[in-house]
């Protein structure tokens, strides 16, 4: 079933009359299209031994380590893009191919980062509602603030806007930002206006919503349930809800009750494989945690990991506690996905940005490869968008090259415990659709001159 | 809070030490007399910055101190404060201790009107996403504003903030709307901008910028306006054809205070540049700088190149206020940051004294705000933590790809306090605890 076909369905139940026009005018394409179609065919025709002999290579990222985890990739391979997309991955490729070359050795070669929780509605709106002014407000922050310099290619709004006012997210955020802005939609039709339209159960739609998500299937990969502060699963139940109509993913932020609500309810029960918790390594006297009271792993986290629930960490200004993530690693319990929760609050604590939190669980003994799998073909696949977070020749080419630093760093956590670790990342170049918009140190830049002035 | 206050006084002034003893054991007798239980052991000092090398200009500082820090105010800088004196004690060994940075070039009047460039639009950026974790307290918004939309800069960037926010009002009054909006010789009220600049005091100066016409009248208009308004004027020398004479623009035009901002731009087809076609300083520019028209960095995207840098810095033209020109496009190409551009000076062999003087205290001078940018006791407590990295790192000019500049030092904020108050925290020094396992 397309998106058009789910959404007259979703019609149909939204007026209960039933009555919607089926009828389909056939497609025929007109004389001018078809003209265009066959010179267009002609023209590759013509074009296409020259396009053969060319190949100049636009962009060569030489030297680097290479972590592709999609494929497989976890060694010394030089990078080629040739009209914005990967062109040729290889032990060694001709620099004198290249018009450009960027010299990545010693430094890592990854997808382009994918930040699946962030906060970046921003707007000018005074809110008048208690909550994080994360609507259309001053409490989200603009993309491309912290994309680029981060290794970020796509970023992800975790629920700020519900279905009314995704035209305006598309308009400020998604068509004013260089990353690309992907967003989960929230199932409260104002999103995080305030506190209050977070627990407004008649304003979670379940029809409106997926219908939403199918008119802008071009950004919004999921649903977004959060903050809700009642003792039942009412948002969870809708989202699910509005999740299957759409054929999209459902992330929860399991809000507060006391006493707590199940999570194993939640997880074992109500959420579908595919599905995502996010803010994974906090716990509160009104919110379980993975970890218990004692310092132990729950019995149903690894077998709902099983299942398919999709942990991601969602760090934040308050959702990531040393005290949740290291008992969890010890015990065998790491995340799925790894993302910031980017918002006014935290961007300036202890989560600061994407780059930070992936430094903070090499502190913690994960991986490198581990690490960049959650942040680039893990979350693809979770958000359904498989084109995205690989290297693969065809794909567009968004590239992050990373410097691994050795030293001594403190890492905090929201409540001002801090972690010693001896690596940390930072983004050396940043490349989107095979442009480069971020070099740090000018790895892709030549050496400056002195000019022969005129005598 | 009373008792902490009497402390307070204590310190600040040695000679009174003895009489406040005596009126402290008055007090305590008063106290206990009264039979209230008040916190007689608290702390003097909340946080006390310990062992850092404090730089200073303003009160020539330039060695290890430790700084002591009550409420939202410096309370103390001293040799050896004892630890047991304040709640928070953080140790900034190995670090620099300099007031908080003073960024008088930037575009932070964000907003979402579509195509208006840096005057409530989507090319300025929020100010607090690039000023405490590069050190920066304050931040000038330069020409942003008009005197017809100076409300709206207040209401969304300045009351949204937790960075200092000041402004330069655009001699236009819509503002820097980009384009035609800036060629509107009719849009420029000396009267009603000098006066709007008079009446708020976080107009701190008046701009111009990207004026396209061989005309001296806006150049003139702006003076007047900063007459009227009793603050500086900055210049953004845009373009004509032929090009103005910028020695009589820095010679005879501006006053001394008046800022040349783009120092080392220019050189197209439009605008002069310092250097003449022989790639040699113009006579008239250290004149000028003699006289008191103040050179300013404002970096940007595209009016820092190392051919125009270099040889003019070799010949003497030093900077006297270094500043970032932050905008989108800025943001993530050559100039990126604050301490980007300050590393940029350190490297072509400027101290790291003068470089901390030229992004502190001369810019709290050019803007006539002397409170700011300095660590006197009782001063607002802003401060920058900066750690010196040494390595090899490189230093792009322009937009990608632009020219490089390969130096072994860069700084990076480590800590960042915004009156009294922690902002930023890079490797978690100011940590309640190490995380251990239970």
């Amino acid at each position: 079933m397309n998106r058009n076909q789910m959404n007259e369905q979703i019609m149909k139940q939204l007026n209960k009359a039933g009555v919607a026009n089926t009828s389909q005018p056939t497609k025929r394409r007109t004389v001018g299209q078809r003209v265009r179609r066959w010179t267009g065919l002609m023209m590759a025709l013509v074009l296409f031994p020259l396009a053969m002999q060319a190949q100049q290579i636009d962009l060569l990222i030489k030297g680097g380590h290479v972590v592709d985890p999609k494929n497989g990739i976890n060694q010394t391979m030089d990078v080629a893009v040739i009209d914005g997309k990967i062109a040729e991955v290889s032990r060694s490729i001709d620099a004198n191919r290249a018009r450009r070359v960027a010299d990545a050795e010693g430094l890592y070669v990854v997808p382009g980062l994918i930040d699946m929780h962030t906060h970046i509605f921003f707007g000018t709106e005074e809110v008048g509602y208690s909550g994080f002014e994360i609507n259309n407000s001053f409490g989200s922050v603009r993309p491309d603030a912290f994309a680029f310099r981060t290794g970020v290619t796509t970023m992800v709004d975790a629920g700020s806007s519900g279905w009314r006012d995704l035209p305006t997210f598309r308009k400020q955020t998604v068509e004013e930002s260089r990353a690309r802005i992907l967003a989960f939609v929230s199932i409260a039709e104002d999103g995080m206006l305030g506190s209050v339209h977070s627990n407004y159960l008649d304003g979670m739609q379940p029809d409106a919503t997926a219908f939403m998500i199918n008119e802008n299937d071009d950004f919004v990969v999921g649903i977004k349930a959060h903050h809700y502060r009642g003792d039942d699963f009412g948002p969870v139940e809708r989202a699910v809800e509005a999740g299957n109509l759409a054929g999209v993913p459902v992330m929860v932020d399991f809000g507060g009750h006391q006493p707590p609500l199940s999570l194993e309810t939640l997880l074992m029960e109500k959420l579908r494989p595919g599905d995502i918790l996010t803010h994974t390594h906090f716990g509160s006297s009104s919110r379980q945690g993975a970890i218990d009271e004692s310092g132990n792993l729950r019995d149903f986290i690894l077998p709902a990991q099983d299942r398919g629930i999709i942990f991601d960490v969602g760090h934040g200004a308050g959702g990531f506690q040393w005290d949740q993530a290291i008992p969890g690693s010890r015990q065998g319990f790491w995340p799925n996905t790894i993302s910031t929760d980017l918002y006014r609050n935290s961007m300036n604590a202890g989560m600061k940005n994407l780059n930070n939190v992936m430094s903070k669980f090499l502190a913690i003994g994960m991986s490198l490869e581990d690490v960049i799998e959650r942040v680039t073909w893990k979350p693809a696949q979770v958000l359904q968008r498989e084109e995205l977070g690989h290297l693969s020749v065809g794909a567009e080419a968004d590239i992050a090259v990373l410097q691994k630093h050795e030293g001594s760093f403190g890492f905090l956590d929201a409540r001002g415990q801090r972690v010693e670790g001896d690596e940390k990342l930072e983004t050396e170049l940043t490349v989107r659709a095979g442009r480069i918009v971020y070099d740090l140190n000018g790895i892709s830049a030549p050496d400056w001159v002195e000019p022969t002035w005129d005598e | 809070m009373q008792i902490q206050t009497v402390n307070d006084d204590n310190h600040r002034s040695e000679s009174k030490n003895t009489f406040l003893r005596a009126a402290g054991i008055f007090l305590l007798l008063m106290l206990l007399s009264l039979g209230m239980s008040h916190p007689l052991q608290a702390q003097q000092y909340d946080i006390l910055l310990k062992g850092g090398h404090v730089m200073d200009s303003k009160n020539s500082i330039n060695q290890v101190m430790d700084v002591a820090v009550t409420g939202d105010r410096i309370s103390r800088v001293a040799r050896n404060i004892p630890a047991s004196q304040a709640e928070q004690v953080i140790d900034v060994r190995g670090l620099y201790v300099v007031p908080g940075l003073v960024d008088i070039h930037t575009h932070v009047f964000f907003g979402t009107d579509q195509d208006r460039y840096l005057s409530n639009s989507y090319y300025a950026v929020k100010p607090d996403s690039y000023s405490f974790k590069y050190g920066v307290t304050t931040m000038v918004d330069v020409g942003g504003a008009g005197w017809k939309n100076y409300e709206t800069f207040k209401a969304q960037t300045i009351d949204n903030s937790a960075t200092r926010v000041l402004s330069f009002l655009n001699i236009i009054g819509e503002g820097m709307k980009g384009g035609h909006f800036e060629q509107n010789l009719n849009d420029m009220d000396p009267v009603m901008t000098g006066m709007i600049a008079r009446q708020n005091d976080w107009v701190v100066g008046i701009k111009i910028a990207h004026y396209r016409g061989h005309d001296w009248e806006p150049i003139e208009r702006l003076v007047e306006a900063g007459e009227r308004g009793g603050v500086p004027v900055m210049v953004d020398f845009g373009s004509a054809n032929p090009p103005l004479s910028i020695e009589t623009l820095v010679l005879e035009k501006l006053r001394p205070g008046d800022i040349y901002t783009h120092m080392y731009g220019g050189g197209g087809s439009g605008r002069e540049a310092v250097l003449d076609d022989n790639g040699t300083l113009r006579p008239g520019i250290l004149q000028a700088q003699e006289r008191g028209v103040i050179f300013d960095v404002g970096h940007g995207g595209a009016s820092f190149r190392w051919p125009i840098v270099m040889p003019a810095y070799e010949q003497g033209l030093v900077p006297d206020v270094i500043s970032t020109d932050l905008h989108q496009g800025s943001s993530n190409a050559g100039m990126r940051n604050m301490l980007n551009v300050m590393s940029k000076f350190i490297n072509m062999g400027m101290s790291l004294e003068d470089v901390i003087h030229a992004s502190t205290w001369k810019p709290s001078q050019v803007i006539q705000r002397e409170e700011l940018g300095h660590l006197s006791e009782g001063a607002e407590a802003d401060i920058a933590v900066l750690g010196m990295r040494e390595g090899e790192f490189g230093f792009v000019d322009v937009r990608p790809p632009g020219n490089k500049l390969t130096g072994k030092y860069k700084l990076e904020a480590e800590m960042t306090l915004r009156a009294g108050r922690i902002m930023w925290d890079l490797n978690g020094l100011s940590a309640s605890e190490e995380w251990r396992n239970q």
